[in-house]
């Protein structure tokens, strides 16, 4: 098993190295002048040579990259030009703030998704089956915009029973922060419950068709040991790994989200640093996305081994 | 039905009508069977109802675009069926004539991610080896840059026309179709039907177009619908974020982005577009679901 | 232990509930609105402590009705009509839950695969004790000691290790014995066994059913077998019933039914089914014409009337019932009396159903005639002037070998392999899983490249990969594979499929290309309407005919057939071993056939290769190979196979422990860790030499002919060695 971890990790490496030179490629490269792009139109060419010497941007492309890769990985991120600030407390407090945001989301979600889309597939075809289908497929299609402005709407204008803005005072408790926090999470949670509840669905429906499962129904076992032992350990590899593969969707649904709620986390960061052309900050920042995404998929990768006793022993 | 060898020329003559008759009845057969399932019914009547209003919209509302200092942020009347915004124009007719952004870009965008995705999926899956680990790692590469960020990125430095979302939306796209064609011609160039067509000798991309390809329409046609859906959705959430369309375009996710200011004052501005966008979105789903359905069974 | 096909008659107790009852059983499928009847009528007794074995072709309802014995229909089967009694207990009235006590405790499953029988998330031991913890209440532990004893008594060694371990890292021969453990632990009233050795080698087979038979003395348990296989029915089963399209029609003791059926369709099966010893150069195999009759469709009259070559105007008006056998006079005049166009449907005093009275009935007016039924295929097949010709080898194997990697381990899968083959022969290619036999007629045709050694076609080597060979080279060595779906494009039509063919392999255009489809779809005997068709409209016998016209379409020399009626019926396979003779004689080719179907081989074959761990360990005639003195293995292989003869009990040979790994073939000969001849340390130590019996046949051994001869031809078995 830790073989498998370490194995999956040192795989990492060469495709972080990969990432990165996209992400610098796109950022850096592609727009051709970086001083220009992060000034403006309007700048003076001094103006731009000097931000350009500053940031070594007139040195050779690999002496560029390899600094900026070296620096990255000591943490020593540059300071934004544009806000004037260093880079690294900022991508961390923001993806503190967004993974406060996104737990709250994923802790409510994933269990509810996973017995909905259970049931679903215990009961095919069934009155019930239909309505979960039909309302998760709705709800996770609706862009988080969509659903964010509606349910503001409904339950921030209209009722007042949450609150508008999602950033709690100063200084709040962690309840109080969730509090504020359960408005922005909703279409979050949304998004997720359908691909979730989905793959469960599947995954129960494929399991049932197997001769295993008639094999426990046979022996006499009560229905209960038969769901819980043999169908869910065995459907649940798939919805593991699609949760893994969520976190991609799961970002941009935070961008969304704290675009729309004005919440401080990694995603407004990222849109606000694109709007401005901060180009450090927008490096920073997805390349810290992209090690959360590998992460999280490394995570599900160890919870499916974990189910899976064929792939945990390479049999 | 002994199996002797039967006359030629007048049962020949039959069975031709006979064989006709039996294809056509095939492909009626799935057609029949997309339009006995109410999913796919009900998505196609709303998808279809939006490319009309996407089409004609203009000759059945008032112009989405005139501007009336007089009558801002009017609830709606019957003057005004849907209100007005805060220029002074008619929500309706903005939100009829918000499809077109939408499913122009989107199909596009889904029709390019199709091409490239299944191009490299086919060689992949074919050829295996060296092409496929490496090509493989590049696609996993692009997968773990979430679509909204990367476009983002893109879009910010690249400038944001409708061309160029288009394009980046496709090419973001083109990884995961790239992933289930390879895992479709994976499954097809184990079967012996593969093998025959090597043991005469034929050529690597007859067996890859010719061969393997006619028996992959199925999860393609799925996978493009799924698309579709995901297209529609970033789409719409990069004009929400202020990529790809400018005002005063009426696309749903502009509106909604510069109305939500007045979200509190007026929240027809904002709900009509949503609601619109969420039903395009799901009636694109619901196609989906009920072709997955039909096709799986 | 005999392999004798049980003659005596159990005593049953005639006071005990019969332990299965089943009257008038109707069972309808709902498909898309469809009412689809797959079970009419079925009448079926079988008493505690009987075997009873069903039989049939696929589609003929067997599973339906072992499933609605059980009362696990799917959801869209229903029970229309009749009962089922297990132990005297209606099973429809059961509730929920006294249903599942019910499957815990009464009725016991076995399944086809064994694989896919067993969780694969859970370990063995985990598995087995489920039942005991849910069913008697035990606790973890009691559970656990309860399970390695029932592991121990279906013979799995070390049972401690074998329950911590998770399904997929056994072998099929012992994960079909967990499955049996779990059946039996709890000593049920009923044993269902559902094709339990399909899919399993010929030896690991054997084993199962000597399990089988053993722990049946043990339990009195009545079981109920359901296969295609009739060997095995003739070997563990009192008695038979036949099932054809949802019917029964012919039922009685074991003996009786297979030396006298009295069922057309009966009779038919048997005939199709090649004996051992039988040769091609004998006679042709019998077919049954026609094919089977779609689900649901009714007609009146005898289901089996359109296929009868006894047919008769009577078959055709009214249904004949179960009647008791032999028929005679009074029961066609009755049958005729009955069937007069004046007849009421109200039962007539003469026909009570004589279920009850005889032992043996068929579903038959005339099933006295059944001894003498008409052939339905000229008896002369092949002549043995069409035999191999003399002249040079047509196609030269030597020393190949390939192996393949699976993650760090190598597996040598074809071994230093040499053979030859001349023009118009057939060499026959047997072994079991892991054998190498598909791995080496895959470097023969190019599809896989030999790592190593050359395959020569008419004198000149040919290329690795068929994708470098010459149009020639490609046009005279063709495949046809074994499973009848995959093997043509489902995207294309026939015609389209063979029109490719002939212009690949045979050149030409336009009308000399039409002309030859068509020539090559009458060779098969495919009607031409069917070409028009996609390959998903065809059965699969219809299919594989079409993939030999495809193999046949550039006349070729050398045609490799891999399994080729494998995934067939019984009636179908007959039908396309004659196809394979038959074009052999017109078109002078040379076949090598593999199957692990030894009768068939047999049958098919002039010469055999027998393969082990990717070594060929045995050449010869057919004759001489299946005969002493031969390789101990082919020897074992021999005595596993059921036989339907009854006269014949020949002394079943087992092999001990388990097929080794392709990645660690054992030292010195490769057969030693499981012969039952071995001689000793030399069999460890030493490859052992090619001997030579008589000129032509050859194998590896350490014991000389002389010495093999006469001790495989000893009255005593051989007793296993231990070492």
């Amino acid at each position: 098993m830790m073989r498998l971890i370490v194995g999956r990790l040192v795989l990492m490496v060469p495709t972080l190295i990969l990432v990165s030179l996209l992400i610098f490629a796109l950022a850096e490269v592609l727009p051709g002048d970086v001083g220009r792009t992060i000034l403006g139109p309007f700048a003076t060419p001094q103006q731009v040579q000097g931000l350009d010497h500053q940031l070594g941007v007139d040195r050779p492309m690999v002496e560029r990259y390899s600094s900026w890769l070296g620096r990255f990985v000591t943490g020593n991120w540059g300071e934004s030009p544009v806000l004037q600030q260093r880079v690294f407390p900022l991508v961390l407090s923001a993806l503190a703030n967004s993974l406060l945001l996104a737990a709250l989301a994923l802790v409510i979600i994933i269990p509810t998704a996973i017995i909905l889309g259970v049931f679903a597939g215990l009961h095919r075809d069934s009155f019930f089956d239909r309505a979960i289908t039909i309302l998760t497929l709705s709800l996770t299609v609706i862009p988080e915009f969509v659903s964010g402005v509606i349910l503001l709407v409904i339950f921030a204008v209209s009722l007042k029973w949450l609150p508008v803005t999602a950033l709690a005072p100063q200084g709040s408790s962690i309840p109080t922060r969730l509090y504020y926090l359960i408005l922005p999470s909703i279409p979050l949670m949304f998004i997720e419950l359908g691909y979730i509840a989905r793959m469960a669905r599947v995954g129960t429906v494929e399991v049932l068709t197997m001769p295993y499962i008639r094999t426990a129904v046979l022996k006499g076992l009560p229905q209960r040991r038969v769901i819980m032992g043999h169908v869910l350990r065995n459907a649940m590899a798939p919805t593991v790994t699609v949760i893994g593969a969520q976190i991609g969707w799961l970002v941009g649904g935070l961008v969304v989200v704290e675009t729309l709620f004005g919440y401080p986390g990694l995603g407004k960061l990222l849109v606000d640093a694109a709007n401005t052309h901060d180009v450090l900050m927008l490096e920073a920042g997805v390349l810290v996305v992209a090690v959360l995404y590998m992460l999280s998929n490394l995570l599900a990768d160890v919870v499916v081994a974990l189910l899976s006793p064929s792939v945990r022993m390479g049999g | 039905m002994p199996e002797a060898v039967a006359g030629r020329t007048g049962q020949e003559i039959q069975a031709n009508a006979d064989a006709a008759l039996e294809r056509r009845w095939q492909r009626r057969y799935l057609v029949a069977a997309l339009l006995r399932s109410p999913t796919f019914i009900s998505g196609l009547v709303i998808v279809v109802f939006w490319v009309l209003m996407a089409l004609f919209s203009m000759h059945l509302t008032q112009s989405p675009f005139d501007v009336n200092p007089m009558s801002t942020l009017q609830a709606p009347s019957s003057a005004h069926w849907a209100g007005t915004d805060d220029l002074g124009r008619d929500v309706l007719a903005r939100t009829m004539a918000g499809a077109r952004t939408v499913l122009f870009i989107a199909p596009l965008a889904t029709i390019l991610a199709l091409l490239w995705g299944g191009i490299i999926g086919l060689i992949t899956g074919f050829y295996r080896g060296l092409i496929d680990e490496v090509i493989m790692r590049l696609v996993d590469v692009l997968l773990s840059l979430p679509v909204v960020i990367t476009s983002i990125l893109i879009l910010s430095l690249l400038g944001s026309s409708t061309a160029i979302v288009i394009v980046v939306i496709g090419v973001l796209f083109t990884p995961l179709v790239s992933r289930t064609v390879r895992s479709a011609v994976l499954r097809e160039r184990e079967r012996e039907y593969v093998m025959a067509s090597r043991l005469r000798g034929e050529r690597s991309w007859f067996v890859m177009v010719g061969e393997i390809l006619p028996n992959i329409t199925g999860p393609i046609i799925v996978e493009g619908t799924v698309r579709l859906g995901y297209a529609v959705f970033t789409a719409a959430t990069l004009s929400f974020l202020g990529y790809g369309l400018q005002p005063p375009s009426p696309d749903w996710g502009l509106t909604i982005a510069t109305e939500r200011v007045f979200v509190q004052l007026a929240p027809w501005t904002v709900m009509f577009p949503a609601i619109a966008l969420a039903s395009l979105v799901v009636g694109v789903n619901l196609i989906t679901d009920g072709l997955g359905r039909v096709f799986s069974k | 232990m005999s392999d004798a096909p049980v003659q005596e008659v159990r005593q049953t107790d005639v006071s005990a509930p019969a332990a299965v009852d089943v009257r008038d059983l109707e069972v309808t499928f709902h498909r898309r609105g469809r009412d689809l009847p797959v079970l009419r009528g079925i009448e079926l007794r079988i008493e505690a402590g009987e075997a009873y074995g069903l039989v049939g072709e696929s589609g003929c309802g067997k599973t339906t009705l072992a499933m609605a014995v059980v009362r696990y229909l799917a959801a869209n089967g229903t029970v229309d009509a009749g009962s089922v009694l297990v132990g005297g207990q209606d099973v429809s009235t059961l509730s929920e839950e006294a249903l599942r006590k019910w499957h815990g405790e009464a009725v016991a499953m076995v399944y086809q695969d064994p694989a896919a029988a067993l969780s694969p998330a859970m370990r063995i031991g985990d598995q087995v004790g489920e039942v005991f913890r849910y069913h008697e209440g035990l606790s973890k532990v009691g559970a656990r000691a309860r399970a390695r004893e029932a592991l121990r008594s279906v013979a799995l060694p070390d049972p401690d290790a074998t329950m911590r371990r998770y399904p997929f890292e056994l072998s099929g021969g012992q994960q079909q014995r967990v499955v049996i453990a779990m059946a039996l632990a709890v000593n049920p009233r009923l044993l269902i066994l559902d094709e339990p050795t399909t899919g399993l080698d010929a030896t690991v087979e054997a084993e199962i059913l000597d399990l089988i038979e053993e722990l049946r003395g043990r339990l009195n348990a009545a079981i109920l077998l359901i296969t295609h296989n009739l060997g095995l029915v003739a070997r563990l089963c009192d008695r038979v019933g036949v099932l054809y399209a949802g019917r029964l029609v012919e039922e009685g003791p074991a003996r009786e039914i297979f030396t006298d059926p009295r069922h057309p369709y009966t009779m038919g099966l048997l005939r199709c089914v090649p004996r051992f010893g039988m040769n091609k150069t004998d006679a042709a195999l019998q077919t049954i014409p026609g094919t089977l009759p779609a689900l649901g469709e009714r007609k009146p009259g005898c289901i089996y009337a359109d296929r009868c070559p006894m047919v008769k105007s009577v078959c055709l008006r009214r249904e004949p019932d179960l009647l008791g056998c032999p028929g005679d006079a009074a029961a066609r005049a009755r049958a005729e009396a009955e069937a007069a166009p004046a007849d009421s449907q109200a039962a007539s005093p003469h026909n009570a159903n004589p279920v009850g009275e005889a032992a043996h009935h068929a579903r038959c007016y005339f099933s006295a005639e059944v001894p003498e039924m008409p052939l339905t295929t000229p008896v002369l097949a092949a002549t043995k002037e069409a035999g191999p010709e003399g002249g040079g080898d047509v196609l030269k194997i030597d020393t190949v070998r390939r192996s393949f990697r699976d993650g760090r381990k190598k597996l040598v899968a074809v071994h230093d392999v040499s053979l030859a083959l001349k023009r118009g022969e057939t060499f026959g290619l047997v072994g079991e899983s892991g054998s190498g036999k598909t791995t080496l007629a895959k470097c023969v045709t190019g599809l896989i490249a030999a790592d190593s050694g050359t395959v020569s076609f008419e004198g000149k080597r040919l290329r690795p990969t068929a994708g470098r060979r010459s149009q020639a080279a490609l046009r005279a060595i063709q495949m046809v594979f074994q499973n009848p779906d995959s093997t043509l494009n489902p995207a294309w039509s026939t015609r389209a499929i063979l029109t490719r063919a002939v212009r690949k392999l045979g050149g030409g255009s336009g009308s000399s290309v039409r002309a030859k489809v068509d020539e090559l779809a009458a060779d098969v005997r495919v009607e031409p309407r069917f070409l028009l068709q996609k390959p998903m409209d065809l059965s699969g016998g219809q299919k594989q005919r079409i993939a030999i016209a495809r193999a046949f379409a550039g006349d070729p020399t050398l045609v490799v057939c891999d399994e080729p009626a494998s995934a067939l019926d019984v009636s179908v396979q007959a039908s396309i071993l004659n196809l394979l003779v038959e074009l052999q004689a017109s078109e002078a080719v040379s076949y090598i056939f593999i199957s692990h179907d030894l009768a068939v081989v047999r049958y098919l074959s002039d010469r055999i290769g027998v393969m082990y761990l990717a070594e060929l360990i045995e050449v010869g005639s057919a004759e001489e190979v299946f005969k002493p003195p031969h390789h101990p293995y082919t020897e074992a292989l021999l005595s596993s196979i059921p036989t339907l003869d009854f006269d014949d009990p020949h002394q079943r040979i087992p092999l001990r422990g388990s097929m080794p790994s392709l990645s660690e073939p054992p030292s010195g000969c490769r057969f030693h860790t499981r012969c039952h001849r071995i001689l000793g340390d030399i069999c460890v130590e030493q490859e052992p030499p090619i001997q030579e019996a008589v000129t032509g046949h050859t194998y590896k051994c350490h014991i000389p002919p002389d010495e093999l001869l006469q001790l495989q031809t000893a009255t005593e078995p051989a007793a296993p060695i231990e070492v």
